[in-house]
């Protein structure tokens, strides 16, 4: 079964009085393990598709399911114990806390669901992406590459099923890039979540094993190897 | 310049509001004190008229003074007055009572009735006229009393009751004042003062040189009577409450303090936020002065706006604060009615003045800074966190030298009898927190982040690891609140140790089970008398022991008014123990002055007037001259123009009149005092008279103490609020600026309880930081209120007291304030779109 399905699923914004459509009728299906690539120009959809997937915002029509739950069911509450649950968000400027250490930034989403243990879970998913002794240093202290694996670390942090990357090479040059992609992937692999990485590099979608064209918010043309 | 504020409306409303709450009440202080006391105006100088000068007396002008002035050869215009006051028993209004002699003058003041026909005294004969006129039932009343010609009017004067008949209405000589005028020989007659007038006022020929009048006069007058400029005892009254004025003025800055605290940091906040816009002006052609001028501009528009809102709130302020000074100035100074309040061109300057001037101030730093952005480095950096630039070890250097300068200063004497030094001390010490802030608040909110996280969950974590990493802006809203609860907390520790001393003080210095005074109400400077036959009555009673009386007169002692007493040491009780500067016993002090031209004065006294004991010292008495020694120096808190005592045998010696103004009654033993207390009023049937239990008195001595420390706390009040709007003002900021932070958390995982948790605990955090912060610089300014500012302003010495329910209950008060201030920013936080906040940059 799907980890992640999308049916149909559109999204609509009002910009100035107008209706702007995000997203168009997509349909996908990202399972456990798998890694999908979005990739697309701007404002093609690519972070709206993202935020539907990690249940930080609704459909205006269609239906999103994580692990066959509808999020558009879910009330403010029950969305927010999803997200702590089943979904981890990497960012392309990382996002880190710089009042935090490295691993309490890594530590902040079991906090914030108040898992038990929470540092040693910390410390092993630094060790998963070979940050293990720079725990202690704050984030300013790390190179671009490390703080991204730093994001990583948290995303993964409480073991979501869905990982979802929003241009994490971005920032990153492209040395660095390889690095962290194939870091993704071999997390994804070995925790066998669902991971979608929007992203504008043809290296990391030559590396995904679904590659989703996304153009004016519709799926143009789906990819799968 | 202002469209970056416009856009956050609540908070730009907070800020002005702020300011505006510092402007009102800095203007309703300046306008009630210019009301109830800068523009003071005797009662007694109604119906003065243009004269030249005055001759007084101690105890009043005996009347062969005026005979001796008449008959010199000069062209002089004399008016003999009797000056006291009466009690309307009707309405219990206190009205100045005058005495003129209208045989001579009652053409000048033109009686008529209300219609504004002229009134003659009666329609009889000359002899019936002369014997109204004299009738100490006769008298003549302002318009503004609304009586008409023929109605009675009961006035109680002294401790009786005269069922006076209105003779005619005064026109609107006395303004608006209400008064009741007597022939002065009525007047004499109903006060029962025989062979001496009050005051004779003295008009000279046209282009007269006063001062060679005033010693061609004073030759040949007696060497107790005093010629002077007319109205030198109004001046004397205005000096008196200069330094009342001038406290109260420096209080109700304190809430501008708290403003200015304020402006530096939305001007600060500006700054960093704005940055990047910096940098692009800069690099469009924009010079430094350009971008100073437009924070300096911004801070304008924000104190304009400030004073706008400030000038009609504090004009409402200013309506309550007139209350409570008159009642102060009446109670603690002199008699006198508080003017209008008149907002003039002058008090809309100082608003506008002070609303701008205090923000373009506090906002020079930050846009100095401003100023100083490269062009490249703002537009290579786009917006950035509001980083520390706390410079621990320096500011804390400063801050140390900063203290020790305050505490050299706390050291020094008054200049010019203002306790100058006193206030530059509290200023240098406040300015010594402002640097000792930032590594206060870094330690203890590092310290208190993991502890907090266990305590309070990963919210509190995070809120205090916010806090300490915006160390600057956090400190400066640390400081200003911190500010608002140290002048609480030293003025909370001074009003409780001062009034801890005066309960303490009352316990040793009434020793009586009773004390009566007529009735009406207490005023400093008035002193009604109660008539001898009363005593005498009084004394003979089965279960009184002993009957104490006291005379008090107001002289004018070195160019201010102080009050003289006697008091009867035959019958001193050994109950009586007073603190003396000497440490003796009463008993030991007392027997000085029994029958001896001795004298102890009060504390506030020495202060004012630079003598100590074992100095000599002359007061004018009736008409002589006498020398006295201080033999010791008491401490008293009654009245802060200064008391010199003597006995009783001694003053009648000088000022033969024995009619006491109080009494204090002692039971006999074995006696029930409720019984002597019913004897008592049955004995004082007939006169108005106020019989106070001992427990009665003392109450009645908190109570004043308490209404006169009201605009005190009030102002306090008012620089808290200030300081609370701006700390949920600069949350509403810290919650803008974080909104990509917040936006995360809630991609993290976090819920909306949580986002507002974590503001909340901020601002729990802020309060609990200022409150400590708060109050321990709040104790080192009461060391200085109390034993510097306080003693140099009024002479008194309080002992040391922690007054500890109310600082708990106005600390907690505070705390709870602060953290209610963070629920609007709370629900801000909560409301922010995560995705549109992590998208921004």
């Amino acid at each position: 079964m799907a980890i992640l399905s999308l049916q149909s699923v559109s999204k609509e914004y009002s910009s100035d009085g107008q209706r702007v459509r995000a997203l168009d009728g997509v349909t996908l299906e990202v399972g456990e393990g798998e890694f999908v690539a979005l990739v697309g120009r701007s404002g093609c959809g690519k972070s709206t598709l993202l935020h539907l997937a990690g249940a930080m915002d609704f459909p205006t029509s269609g239906m999103v399911r994580i692990e066959g739950r509808a999020t558009s069911d879910l009330n403010d509450a029950q969305q927010t114990r999803l997200r702590r649950e089943k979904v981890g968000f990497v960012f392309q400027s990382f996002q880190l806390l710089h009042t935090l250490t490295v691993q309490e930034n890594v530590e902040l989403p079991l906090l914030l669901a108040g898992t038990a243990g929470a540092r040693e879970l910390a410390l092993e998913r630094l060790r998963w992406v070979e940050l293990d002794g720079l725990g202690v240093r704050y984030p300013h202290q790390l190179s671009g590459g490390q703080m991204q694996r730093v994001a990583i670390a948290r995303a993964l942090a409480h073991s979501p099923r869905i990982l979802l990357a929003d241009e994490p090479t971005g920032n990153l040059d492209t040395t660095t890039g390889s690095v962290i992609l194939e870091l993704l992937l071999r997390l994804t692999r070995e925790q066998k979540t669902a991971t979608i990485m929007a992203t504008h590099s043809l290296e990391a979608a030559s590396l995904c094993d679904t590659l989703v064209k996304l153009r004016d918010g519709r799926a143009e043309e789906v990819t799968r190897r | 310049m202002m469209r970056p504020l416009l856009r956050e409306p609540v908070r730009l409303g907070l800020m002005v509001l702020a300011v505006g709450l510092g402007v009102a009440v800095v203007l309703a202080i300046e306008l009630a004190g210019t009301a109830a006391a800068g523009s003071f105006h005797s009662s007694m100088e109604n119906l003065a008229g243009d004269n030249d000068l005055e001759v007084i007396a101690s105890g009043g002008v005996p009347e062969a003074v005026v005979a001796t002035l008449a008959t010199q050869p000069y062209l002089l215009r004399i008016s003999p007055r009797m000056e006291d006051f009466a009690v309307d028993t009707q309405t219990h209004e206190t009205l100045p009572l005058i005495g003129l002699d209208l045989i001579a003058e009652g053409s000048r003041y033109a009686l008529r009735d209300r219609a504004g026909y002229a009134v003659s005294a009666n329609n009889g004969t000359m002899e019936e006229s002369v014997r109204e006129l004299g009738d100490p039932e006769s008298v003549w009343v302002s318009a503004s009393l609304n009586k008409n010609t023929g109605e009675r009017i009961p006035l109680q004067i002294n401790d009786r009751v005269l069922d006076c008949m209105v003779r005619g209405v005064l026109p609107e000589v006395s303004g608006n004042e209400n008064i009741i005028l007597m022939d002065i020989a009525g007047a004499q007659r109903a006060l029962n003062r025989f062979g001496r007038v009050d005051r004779i006022l003295i008009k000279l020929p046209a282009n007269s040189n006063l001062e060679e009048w005033q010693k061609k006069l004073s030759a040949v007058l007696p060497p107790g009577v005093e010629v002077r400029p007319q109205g030198t005892g109004t001046e004397e009254n205005r000096k008196m409450l200069a330094a009342f004025r001038w406290n109260l003025r420096l209080l109700s800055y304190i809430a501008l303090v708290v403003g200015a605290f304020l402006i530096y940091n939305t001007i600060s906040v500006s700054v960093v936020r704005r940055r990047s816009e910096i940098g692009i002006v800069r690099a469009l052609g924009a010079d430094r002065g350009d971008v100073l001028a437009a924070f300096l501009g911004e801070a304008a528009c924000l104190g304009l706006a400030g004073a706008l809102v400030g000038l009609p709130l504090g004009r409402i302020m200013a309506g309550g604060a007139v209350k409570l000074m008159a009642a102060t100035v009446e109670s603690l100074y002199v008699s006198s009615r508080p003017g209008p309040i008149s907002l003039t061109a002058g008090s809309v300057a100082l608003a506008l003045l002070v609303g701008v001037g205090v923000a373009v101030v506090s906002a020079l730093s930050p846009a100095r800074e401003a100023m100083q952005v490269s062009p490249v480095d703002a537009m290579a950096q786009g917006r950035r966190e509001y980083i520390a630039r706390a410079h621990k070890g320096r500011d804390l250097a400063i801050a140390a030298v900063l203290a020790g300068l305050a505490a050299l200063a706390a050291r020094l004497p008054a200049f010019a009898g203002k306790p100058l030094f006193g206030y530059l001390a509290t200023i240098l010490l406040i300015a010594a927190a402002a640097y000792a802030i930032p590594a206060l608040v870094n330690s203890i909110s590092r310290i208190a982040a993991g502890m907090l996280g266990k305590l309070f969950g990963v919210e509190a974590m995070l809120a205090s690891r916010s806090l300490a990493a915006s160390l600057r802006r956090t400190s400066v809203l640390v400081g200003a609140l911190a500010t608002a609860v140290a002048m609480m907390v030293s003025v909370g520790i001074m009003v409780g140790s001062f009034r801890q001393t005066v309960v303490s003080w009352m316990a040793n210095e009434l020793p009586a089970d009773f004390y009566l005074r007529p009735a009406g109400d207490a005023a400093a400077g008035r002193h009604p008398t109660i008539s001898a036959e009363l005593v005498e009555k009084i004394a003979a009673l089965q279960g009184v022991a002993a009957v104490q009386r006291l005379r008090a007169y107001e002289i004018s002692y070195d160019g201010m008014p102080v009050t003289l007493a006697s008091v009867d040491l035959r019958v001193a009780r050994p109950e009586q123990k007073s603190d003396f500067f000497s440490g003796r016993p009463t008993i030991e002090v007392l027997d000085q002055l029994r029958g001896k031209q001795n004298i102890i004065v009060s504390e506030p006294f020495t202060y004012k007037h630079n003598v100590n004991t074992g100095d000599t010292i002359t007061l004018p008495l009736g008409d002589a001259r006498a020398n006295f020694q201080i033999v010791d120096v008491y401490y008293d808190y009654a009245s802060e123009r200064g008391y010199i005592l003597m006995d009783r045998d001694v003053l009648l010696k000088y000022l033969p009149d024995e009619t006491p103004t109080n009494l204090a009654v002692f039971v006999a033993p074995g006696t029930r005092p409720a019984e002597v207390r019913k004897e008592i009023q049955e004995a004082a049937a007939g006169h108005r008279i106020l019989v106070f239990s001992n427990h009665d008195l003392r109450t009645e001595a908190v109570r004043i103490f308490d209404r006169t420390f009201a605009i005190t706390y009030a102002l306090e009040a008012v620089a808290v609020i200030v300081a609370v709007m701006g700390i949920a003002g600069a949350l509403m900021a810290l919650v803008i600026d974080r909104r990509r932070e917040l936006g995360l958390l809630r991609f993290l995982g976090a819920s909306s309880g949580q986002i507002q948790k974590m503001i909340l605990v901020e601002a729990g955090l802020l309060g609990l930081l200022a409150n400590l912060a708060g109050f321990v610089l709040g104790y080192f300014l009461s060391l200085i209120l109390v034993f510097v500012i306080n003693k140099q302003s009024f002479g008194w010495t309080i002992r040391f007291h922690w007054p500890v329910a109310v600082l708990l209950g106005a600390l907690s008060v505070v705390y709870a304030a602060t953290v209610v201030s963070g629920l609007y920013p709370a629900r801000v936080a909560v409301r922010l779109n995560p995705l549109e906040a992590i998208h921004e940059e």
